[in-house]
């Protein structure tokens, strides 16, 4: 039982290590995925020596990065993708948006907060917030998905 | 001399199976690594792609709705035990001769082939429109460096007399590598041109472009069958260079001397012919990337085969 124990342990230490990054956009103004983006694609930000990685698909994703207000024109299709990501899976709110719903809120396109629809778990706010942040949130991110993997 | 006691070991453990497997996923980390600082920037550790797989091994695999589910999920299993039986088909000189029971030549150019056909059978069955894009564009890919790759083998075996890799070895031993044999340099190009294309690497990505049609045929798949593909692809890596290690430059010191060269060949494969074209080149479009290769590589090779003939 207890080398069961351990082996578990360790496969969960190890698979930590390898969180896939999935980004929704769901209305956003573009600015939070250009933060998004720059915390990845440029090299000072590099996330890759953290094992991230920027997935194209929903199926391979671990850690979920939403965008925006979640505008009731979107909604349906983020709430598809959403549950189209495999468990065990992470859900960060990127910008003051998804938490509020920022400079959209009270437009008769956006309904509600996006933790109304789903599960947040961390959230990352500014307007758009730095690549610092979205990083500290990402790494949030990884120590709570290691208590579910 | 036939013995076939050993072929399960040869399989599972040395020269395939487990060893091939490690051997392969830190190829592929060393080429994430290397790729990262050619480009500026840290890169993943050298084992990630072996965190990869155990975090896809505790994952769900989840299968679409309208996927047909037995194929879907074979077409990884299946892929995945090809490359096992072909790596246990590439022999190391010096170190390890695959058993004649086991097959030859045209056995690994037939088990190379399945990787593909297995992308694509998942890519229809996975019920995706991306899958479906990535579908064709492997097929036409695979039609275009094919072609090229039998003609190369042709050469060496008219070159050797023989379909058989050990003789093939034994022949370069006593005659020199073929590497340093102008009459094969057009082979040896044409096979420079495949092996790219075969690992499906930028600027041959194209059937699973991340950009363009979100990884074809692999979209739809997460989990254990994803982490397949992943031992799929690095076992490829290991079984294609280490054919061209045998095809082209086999001289090698015997016993574990021998090993290390060969390693260090594939490494040098790697780094040169994988790493440094991916992060120097943009990728092409499937129908630049059908002309490159129906043009050059096909008349490279047939022109290869021509002089072996003659001379
Ligand atoms: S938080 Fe600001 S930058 Fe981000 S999507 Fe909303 S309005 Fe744009």
């Amino acid at each position: 039982m207890t080398l069961l124990q351990t082996l578990t342990d360790s496969a969960r230490n190890l698979a930590v290590r390898s969180p896939w990054i999935y980004r929704i956009n769901a209305g956003s103004c573009n600015g939070c995925d250009v933060e998004c983006a720059t915390t990845a694609l440029i090299p000072r930000y590099d996330v890759e020596r953290l094992g991230c990685q920027y997935c194209g698909s929903p199926r391979h994703a671990d850690i979920v990065l939403i965008t925006g207000p979640l505008t009731a024109h979107i909604k349906d299709d983020v709430l598809r993708v959403f549950a189209e990501i495999p468990d065990p899976k992470v859900t960060v709110a990127v910008g003051v948006c998804p938490i509020s719903g920022g400079i959209f809120r009270e437009s008769y396109a956006v309904h509600a907060q996006v933790d109304q629809y789903l599960p947040v778990d961390v959230n990352v706010p500014g307007c758009p917030p730095r690549p610092q942040a979205i990083i500290e949130g990402v790494a949030q991110a990884i120590a709570i998905w290691r208590q579910r993997i | 001399m036939l013995d076939t006691t050993t072929i399960p070991l040869a399989v599972l453990m040395f020269p395939g199976g487990l060893f091939a497997l490690a051997f392969g996923l830190a190829l592929k980390g060393l080429d994430r690594r290397v790729a990262a600082r050619l480009q500026g920037r840290i890169g993943p550790p050298l084992a990630q792609p072996f965190f990869d797989l155990v975090k896809l091994a505790r994952k769900r695999t989840m299968v679409p709705d309208i996927a047909a589910e037995p194929v879907f999920l074979g077409a990884p299993l299946i892929g995945t035990v090809s490359m096992l039986l072909a790596a246990a088909l590439v022999p190391i000189p010096g170190v390890y001769a695959p058993n004649p029971m086991l097959g030859d030549l045209l056995v690994l150019l037939y088990l190379l082939a399945v990787p593909a056909v297995v992308l694509m059978i998942a890519g229809s069955a996975s019920g995706s429109p991306f899958g479906a894009i990535g579908f064709s564009r492997e097929m036409a890919l695979m039609l275009a460096y094919e072609g090229p790759l039998v003609l190369v083998v042709a050469a060496v075996a008219l070159r050797t007399g023989s379909f058989s890799l050990s003789d093939i070895i034994a022949y370069q031993q006593t005659h020199g590598a073929f590497l340093f044999d102008p009459v094969m340099w057009p082979a040896l190009l044409a096979f420079l041109a495949f092996y790219p294309a075969n690992l499906g690497i930028v600027p041959f990505d194209i059937p699973e472009a991340e950009t363009e049609v979100l990884e074809g045929p692999l979209l739809e798949y997460s989990g254990p069958a994803l982490g397949l593909f992943k031992m799929m692809s690095a076992l490829k890596a290991v079984v294609v260079l280490g054919l061209g290690v045998a095809l082209f430059f086999p001289s090698a010191p015997d016993g574990a001397a021998g090993l290390l060269v060969h390693l260090a060949k594939l490494v040098v494969m790697m780094l040169v012919g994988v790493t440094l074209l991916r992060v120097s080149m943009g990728r092409m479009r499937i129908d630049q990337a059908f002309s490159f290769f129906l043009r050059w590589p096909l008349a490279l090779s047939l022109l290869s085969l021509a002089i072996v003939a003659a001379a």
